[in-house]
């Protein structure tokens, strides 16, 4: 056993849903275990046989599948080598050796952006937040490390980047630095980049498609509508979760005596620890709602993971292009269940009160 | 006035009688007894009852970070025979083997945070595992530390909240990148200033700035720019220099 298992406070949730309505999602249950057994073996490739590519000042991080606790076969591995640290020239050698060892290992490629797969540095991430300089790349990575991000091996500069990202959304929100306003504490800078995030993940979709003419298309289309809307949704909850979560870490906060931003840095770094199903179950329980909804939001998931599992089914989609859509009974049983999804979603946002009135007051204007 | 001293190995390396000497001539009572290497151990323990502590209202000692394979038991029979004195043993939790031998020292064992190179004793769920067997140890809690493993200073918060009530003496400096320690910096300063209400203002401040004879004020100043007593009533914005009500 390699993989250094650091106790970290993160929420569990899912475990509770899953017994109070007698619901099984054996492919949520095998995705996370698939995503064990990945980590497990990433930790072997980048720390076996003496090989210290990593350090407290350099962490490989995965994103995508594998940090939401979704692994499915066929899943691709997007990661960085984050750097934060002391500038060395050796970095890039590292990097370059992670790729070469992670592509022997069988491990697919990250997608042709280059937004993933090399290394990223915490200067950017933590400095350049909107501005010129804050690239579609930096904004992406930034707000993937928040949504849907883990550590493998080590996570001390990881914990560092995160810590300084949050802190750098709640240091500049005059919600939080004055004194008017205590009754509705929403860090809105993050919540206005989670946001913007969003739809910049929508509009690159269409660019997505015109760029690469086409291909990937069907794959592209249905992660949107469930594993990108899935990772907005817990992003939303994770800033709602500032007024409405009553766990010890933010319970007591006294809004009014500048004492708040470390206690909220940690309390949403224990959301950012959670996976995105994991905080959409806590929701579901902090906002009460249904039991109906919320079978129908995680068997929606379940049924979308199954598929996606599937090598057939995710090799069919990933050669499916728009204008087949239309007769491919896969993509249509697929879209089928992205509109359950939808539904759950809808039920969960607008059916509880305290929800539909944040959604009212943050969620568009 | 917070009570501010310094460790003898900040102010001469491996000599603790010179780092006494030094602080005499400053006048400064605050005192942390450097025993970091294991070979200065010894020496320690056969010179303190000959040493002259008068003019020192609070005095500790900083056990060794590292301890040769089968000495723990003789350390600790070492650090008991200070402790005996009164002395609180400041001890990094890296080092312990065998917790019931350290039990022994009760509240006097004052348990320190670590920096980044270290696996564990960084976070506050780290420190809960040691406290955890050492139910009745202290917490020496040293900011360096702690920024380096969280420069927003939220682990800090979150530490000091769980174990605030074991606080028994802060460590201060800056650490830098190759995790020695430095003197205070103007980052470290407003890093330290923001959590420093949460600190009461009896606890003992221990500097670890590696400074010479000639610069001692001069640190002790920004030791108080980084720490203001709870109790003064005007802050003055550090970087500014302007005054705001605090």
């Amino acid at each position: 056993m390699i993989l250094v298992t650091e106790q970290i406070d993160r929420i569990c949730a899912l475990d509770i849903l899953r017994k109070k309505l007698g619901c099984e999602w054996p492919s949520i249950e095998t995705s996370l275990k698939a995503t064990e057994q990945t980590k497990e073996r990433l930790a072997i490739i980048l720390l076996g046989n003496e090989r210290r590519l990593l350090s407290e000042d350099a962490n490989f991080t995965a994103f995508g599948s594998l940090a939401r606790g979704e692994w499915t076969t066929g899943s691709d591995l997007d990661w960085t080598y984050l750097i934060d640290g002391e500038s060395n020239p050796e970095h890039l050698p590292i990097a370059q050796r992670i790729t070469e060892l992670l592509e022997e290992a069988g491990f697919c490629k990250p997608g042709p952006t280059e937004t993933f797969g090399n290394m990223a540095f915490s200067h950017e991430i933590i400095h350049q937040i909107g501005g010129q300089n804050d690239t579609n790349r930096n904004m992406t990575q930034r707000i993937l490390l928040l949504l849907e991000s883990i550590p493998i091996a080590n996570r001390s500069a990881y914990n560092r980047v995160i810590a300084g990202i949050l802190y750098r959304y709640l240091q500049e929100d005059t919600s939080f630095i004055t004194s008017y306003g205590k009754e509705t504490k929403i860090p809105r800078f993050l919540l206005n980049d989670i946001v913007r995030f969003w739809r910049t993940m929508a509009v690159d979709f269409a660019s997505k498609q015109r760029e690469r003419a086409g291909d990937g298309w069907a794959l592209r289309n249905l992660k949107l509508r469930m594993s990108r809307k899935l990772i907005f949704v817990s992003g939303l909850l994770t800033c709602f979760s500032c007024l409405h979560d009553s766990s010890a870490t933010i319970r007591g906060l006294t809004f009014d005596k500048g004492e708040v931003i470390e206690n909220l840095v940690n309390h949403l770094k224990r959301y950012v620890n959670s996976t995105p199903l994991e905080i959409v179950a806590r929701s579901i329980d902090i906002y009460g709602a249904s039991d109906a909804t919320a079978e129908k939001l995680f068997t929606s998931y379940d049924a979308f993971l199954q598929k996606l599992n599937d090598p057939e089914v995710r090799e069919h989609l990933k050669r499916l292009k728009s204008d087949g859509a239309a007769a491919s009974p896969v993509f249509q049983g697929m879209r089928q269940i992205s509109h359950v999804f939808q539904d759950a979603l809808t039920e969960l946002f607008f059916g509880s009160t305290k929800l539909f009135e944040l959604v009212k007051h943050y969620g568009v204007f | 006035m917070r009570p501010i001293g310094f460790s003898t190995g900040a102010l001469a390396y491996s000599d603790f009688r010179k780092g006494l000497m030094i602080l005499r001539r400053a006048k400064i009572t605050v005192v942390e007894l450097s025993a970091l290497r294991q070979m200065e151990l010894r020496p320690l323990a056969d010179a303190i009852n000959l040493l002259d502590f008068s003019p020192f209202k609070y005095v500790s000692v900083h056990a060794p970070s590292q301890l040769q394979e089968g000495t723990e038991a003789e350390t600790v029979n070492l650090l008991i025979t200070l402790a005996e004195r009164g002395l609180p043993i400041v001890v990094h939790p890296d080092v312990i083997s065998n917790f019931a031998l350290w039990r022994k020292l009760g509240r006097l064992l004052f348990i320190e945070n670590m920096d980044k190179r270290k696996k564990t004793g960084r976070t506050a769920i780290e420190l809960a595992q040691a406290f955890e067997s050492l139910p009745e140890a202290s917490l020496c809690f040293d900011l360096g530390h702690a920024r380096q493993v969280d420069p927003t200073m939220s682990e800090a918060v979150l530490i000091l909240e769980r174990f605030g009530d074991r606080l028994g003496q802060l460590h201060i400096s800056d650490v830098n990148a190759r995790s020695t320690h430095d003197p205070l910096t103007a980052a470290a300063i407003l890093a330290f200033r923001r959590i420093s209400h949460l600190i009461p203002d009896h606890i003992p401040v221990v500097l670890e700035s590696p400074v010479s004879e000639d610069r001692v004020e001069i640190e002790l100043a920004s030791s108080r720019d980084a720490l203001p007593a709870k109790s003064s009533k005007v802050n003055s914005n550090y970087l500014t220099g302007s005054a705001s009500s605090g």
